[in-house]
């Protein structure tokens, strides 16, 4: 028979059965018809031919079953026979089904929540084109140590000048604008922005929505103002109005001219600490307008990013860069004095914060998974164990071992369909939950959602599940002795084979390690997170309200020549604080141009009388403040004395320096008297303060200084409001100051530094919850099944206890011995499970704080608390045990 | 009936089938009445298992059917020989003289 033939009479046997069968029917009648004519001629009656006919004939039915059979029977009819078939068993035992189904809902639930955040955060693609060949051109700096820095503008176009293995660059720069919005009486808000080089849209691949990008002769000094905005802030401001093109918007204190709509889903990485703050999307782009000599060479203020030409590797990148770096070392070694290059993909570099804590979360949901297969399948097999005389009968029967594997494989594939549906329900709700606990400093996280591959992945798990827990019955099955099986009687009061109870403990050993690789997960991240919660932050972050605000350069100049009396900015700054401290309930006020938590910028410094050391000297960070910081965040002084308000632009400059930064520059302890110079000009420390924990309460604080924010001004403040009562209540007085002020200018950024504090360890935080729930489930899952596995088996021994107990053993004893059987599993299981944990652990390094990933005190309570659940897992059937009445279970049998 | 009839032994009936077939096309009560006639009632073919067998020959494709009328007029399947089914008849029909002769030979054995 030709293959096109077999496959027709397959597709025929599987599809066109209805078809088939109707033939086959009327060929069978016709035959009966023809046979009982027969028998007339013969001389039987009506009545009696047609009697005897079908008497001889027997069922049709059973002819029309075999000549199917005859024909190849069809999987397909198996499948449904057997489908049916496990449904009704199933069916028929509520309690197991709804075990099983929850078991493993709760871990395709667990792992497909997890997966639907990893999907969008990490792998569903960027909306540049090509965005494998994009990268970021980061300047670092040996002396500091870091790694990811602005370059300076005039690096930028040495860049673009020098370099050959990019076919774009660009730079960008974040900015901070308010925006008055055209409703009228509207408040301004403040906007994400970002100023970038004219080929920004070409070098990422973005085409705008509407209108067009800027053309060369706008990304010049004194070029018109014109702007781009987000597809966001047109449908939110201007209801997508589609004349928006032409039309000119109110950006701060001017007025810009709108060429285009941006796509919203431009994503750039973190930026550096202290560089501007793009913690929002951007919502409008402006021309950077920047020349080769529109800004020093030690301003380090654009992050550059390129394309790489078609066909060069990041490494050769990196190289290329390094060397170009190196040269402009030499050209200019006051400048650019150990300044490097560092090429990093912009995928990578747009994850790399939440990568570990997500892959680490991924990993713990799979574990999840893992232990609720392998307690499903431990009792599914229980289950074939104790149907093992209804399946050694079928063997007995002639039943093949492929029809066993197929009805088991039909019982798990609907346990697994059904627990894939509540599963995803279970995912749905869980993402609701995560996502509420999520840290907001994790990008793309708005767009998280269940798409058709979180989906496909979720049916994939599923399959993957049966496969695992429906097939290792059916393995064991095949250790059955049919024999053994049917002579045993009532099919009970044997003990399982010792293969089968091998196997079931293996399970069990298994799933109490991997739970005890998840606990010391969670309990390490628990012990970091306290020890987070339990650092000094060396301000004190209660009552404490912050809000931000940037008064524009129009109406407050600052221009350099002038550097440092910019008096409107002062005036307003002044003025600002003198109201705010008025308003009741307000115990203090300041200004800075960096808050506490914030880390904010670094400057190259000398101390004068040791300029030779500023050649291996890392920078130091910068922090403006005005007098009243140290009172109003909590700051201690240590010596010295604190600054005040005759600190100005006309007195002698003044600063103080944090405790880390005496230590490091002056250990013997004398560096109140001493002077450093910055910009321009040496700068006399009149006091050392508290080290503030501004990189995040786990980093270690790093020399910073303190000069006035009269001597060294910014226009972009935080202002912080120490309160007698919630924080919360001064705001809406806080907002009138403002407004009362110059209505123009706009808050954001409003927090109470005790929220801020709890985000500045939202990583660690979000991924100990999730850990911790993930870990808790585990523990549960694992403790139902060594619950499972030793009630089963006091079933299953439950004459030889009646026999230990009718010769007189004392209940006490026979506990003991059912509770030791859990414990070996359970001391097996955690020896196992410590041992993975060392190794899986390691994932979790860069979330811990304050101890290794072989914490001994985690991995001791660890150990103690699952041997105490694991003893009281045991214990229960252990009671069971002795509540056997030993006349009873011997005459049952 | 007659205790001297014998069920077609399966593995035969294939044989027996294809043989009738190879006489004429005919539907399957055809097929059972002609291996009846032929043998003269010593062979009866099993209903229960002419249908299957027919279905496994036309799977195998040594006979093929199609829908015809009966002599009275009715609808009925009728089935022929392919070429296919007439080389393996041949193969068969030799194997199978083959087998008997090797029984005979056995059967008339002589002590020595």
């Amino acid at each position: 028979m030709s293959l096109r033939t077999r496959i027709a009479t397959r597709w025929r046997a599987l599809f066109a059965r209805r078809r088939e069968d109707q033939e086959l029917e009327e060929e069978l009648r016709f035959h009966v018809d023809m046979e009982v004519a027969a028998r007339l001629r013969a001389g039987m009656t009506p009545a009696a031919a047609r009697r005897t006919t079908l008497r001889d004939f027997g069922g049709l039915e059973r002819y029309k079953e075999e000549c199917r059979d005859a024909r190849g029977i069809s999987l397909l009819d198996a499948g449904a026979a057997d489908l049916r078939g496990a449904l009704r068993a199933l069916r028929k035992s509520p309690a197991f089904t709804g075990v099983v189904v929850l078991t493993l809902a709760l871990g395709i639930g667990a792992t497909t929540a997890i997966f639907t955040v990893v999907n969008a955060v990490l792998l569903r693609p960027l909306a540049y084109a090509d965005p494998g060949r994009l990268v970021m051109v980061w300047e670092n700096d040996r002396n500091s140590g870091t790694t990811r820095e602005p370059a300076s503008v005039p690096d930028y176009f040495d860049f673009r000048a020098r370099s050959h293995v990019f076919s774009h660059l660009a730079a960008l720069q974040p900015r901070a604008l308010s925006f008055t919005p055209p409703a009228p009486g509207a408040d301004a808000v403040q906007l994400s922005a970002a100023a970038v080089t004219k080929d920004f849209l070409a070098t990422v691949g973005i085409a705008p929505r509407l209108g067009r990008g800027f053309r060369p002769d706008e990304d010049v000094p004194g070029a018109p103002a014109v702007a781009l905005i987000s597809e966001r802030l047109w449908h939110s401001r201007f209801a997508s109005a589609p004349d928006i093109i032409g039309r000119r918007i109110r950006l701060g204190d001017s007025s810009y001219s709108v060429l285009g709509v941006l796509p919203d889903r431009i994503e750039l990485p973190e930026m550096p600490p202290g560089f501007g703050s793009l913690q929002q999307d951007v919502d409008v782009w402006l021309p950077l307008a920047a020349t080769p000599v529109s800004s020093p060479r030690e301003r380090h203020d654009v992050i550059v990013v390129a394309r790489l030409r078609a066909g060069v590797a990041p490494a050769a990148a990196q190289r290329e860069m390094a060397a170009l770096a190196a040269t402009l070392e030499v050209q200019y070694p006051r400048e650019n004095r150990a300044r490097g290059v560092f090429v990093e993909s912009l995928p990578a570099s747009l994850v790399r914060g939440i990568r570990p804590a997500l892959a680490a979360l991924l990993a713990a949901s799979a574990l999840v998974l893992l232990i609720a297969c392998a307690n499903a399948a431990n009792l599914l097999l229980a289950r074939t164990v104790a149907h093992r005389r209804e399946v050694a009968v079928r063997l007995a029967l002639g039943a093949g071992m492929r029809r066993l594997a197929q009805q088991l494989f039909a019982e798990s594939f609907l346990l697994s369909v059904a627990a894939a549906a509540l599963g995803i329900g279970i995912a749905a709700l869980g993402l609701r939950a995560l996502l509420a606990l999520a840290p907001r400093n994790i990008p793309r996280l708005a767009d998280v959602s269940m798409d058709p591959r979180v989906l496909g992945v979720a049916l994939g798990i599923a399959v993957l599940v049966s496969m695992t827990f429906g097939l290792l019955p059916l393995f064991l099955a095949r250790t059955l002795d049919v024999q053994d099986a049917l002579r045993a009687g009532s099919g009970r009061s044997g003990s399982a084979a010792p293969a089968q109870q091998r196997f079931r403990n293996g399970l069990v050993v298994a799933e109490i390690a991997l739970s005890v690789v998840l606990v010391i997960g969670a309990g390490l991240l628990i012990r970091s997170v306290w020890s987070l919660r339990g650092v000094d932050p060396g301000f004190q972050s209660d009552r404490l309200l912050r809000v931000q605000y940037q008064l524009p350069a129009s109406r407050y100049p600052q221009s350099m020549a002038a550097f440092p009396h910019f008096p409107e900015l002062s005036g307003f700054h002044r003025e600002l604080i003198r109201r705010v401290e008025a308003i009741p309930g307000v115990v203090s006020a300041s200004l800075s141009a960096n808050g506490p938590l914030e880390a904010g910028f670094t400057n190259s410094f000398v101390i004068v009388g040791r300029e030779a050391e500023a050649e291996h000297q890392a920078e130091i960070y910068i922090r403006s403040v005005s007098p009243s910081y140290f009172p109003t965040a909590g700051v201690a002084l240590r010596r010295g004395r604190l600054l005040s308000d005759q600190d100005d632009a006309t007195a002698p400059a003044v600063l103080l320096i944090n405790e880390s930064g005496a230590r490091r520059y002056f250990p013997d302890g004398n560096a109140v008297g001493q002077q450093l110079r910055f910009w321009g000009q040496a700068r006399r420390i009149v006091g050392v303060v508290a080290d503030e924990k501004f990189e995040g309460p786990g980093a270690e604080t790093p020399p910073a200084v303190y000069p006035p924010l009269w001597q060294v001004p910014f226009a972009t403040v935080s202002l912080l409001v120490r309160t007698h009562a919630d924080p919360m209540a001064v705001l809406p007085q806080v907002r009138a100051a403002v407004r009362n002020l110059d209505p123009q200018v706009a808050l954001y950024g409003v927090t109470t530094m005790d929220e801020a504090l709890s985000q500045s360890i939202g990583k660690q935080r979000f991924t100990m919850r999730l850990l911790g729930a993930f870990a808790l489930l585990a523990l549960v899952l694992a403790m139902i099944g060594v619950h499972g596995t030793l009630s089963y088996a006091v079933t299953q021994r439950s004459r030889e206890m009646g026999i230990r107990m009718a010769l007189g053993a004392q209940r006490g004893a026979v506990r003991r011995l059912i509770v030791r059987q859990g414990m070996r599993l359970s001391f097996l299981g955690i020896a196992a499970g410590l041992v993975g944990a060392l190794a899986a652990t390691r994932l979790l390094r860069t979330l811990l704080y304050g101890l290794t990933s072989t914490d001994l005190v985690t991995y001791a309570v660890v150990t103690s608390v699952i041997a105490i659940v694991s003893a009281l897992a045991s214990f229960l059937p252990a009671r069971h045990a002795t509540r056997i009445d030993p006349a009873i279970t011997l005459r049952t049998e | 009936m007659a205790t001297s009839n014998a069920d077609v032994l399966q593995g035969t009936l294939d044989l027996l089938i294809l043989k009738a077939l190879s006489l004429e096309p005919m539907h399957g009560w055809g097929v059972a009445q002609r291996i009846q006639q032929i043998s003269r009632d010593v062979l009866q073919v099993n209903q229960g298992s002419l249908y299957p067998a027919l279905r496994r020959l036309e799977d195998r494709g040594w006979i093929a059917a199609r829908w015809g009328t009966s002599e009275h007029n009715r609808r009925a399947r009728y089935y022929r020989l392919t070429s296919t089914g007439r080389a393996q008849l041949r193969q068969e029909t030799e194997s199978w003289e083959r087998f008997m002769l090797a029984v005979q030979r056995v059967l008339r054995a002589q002590p020595a």
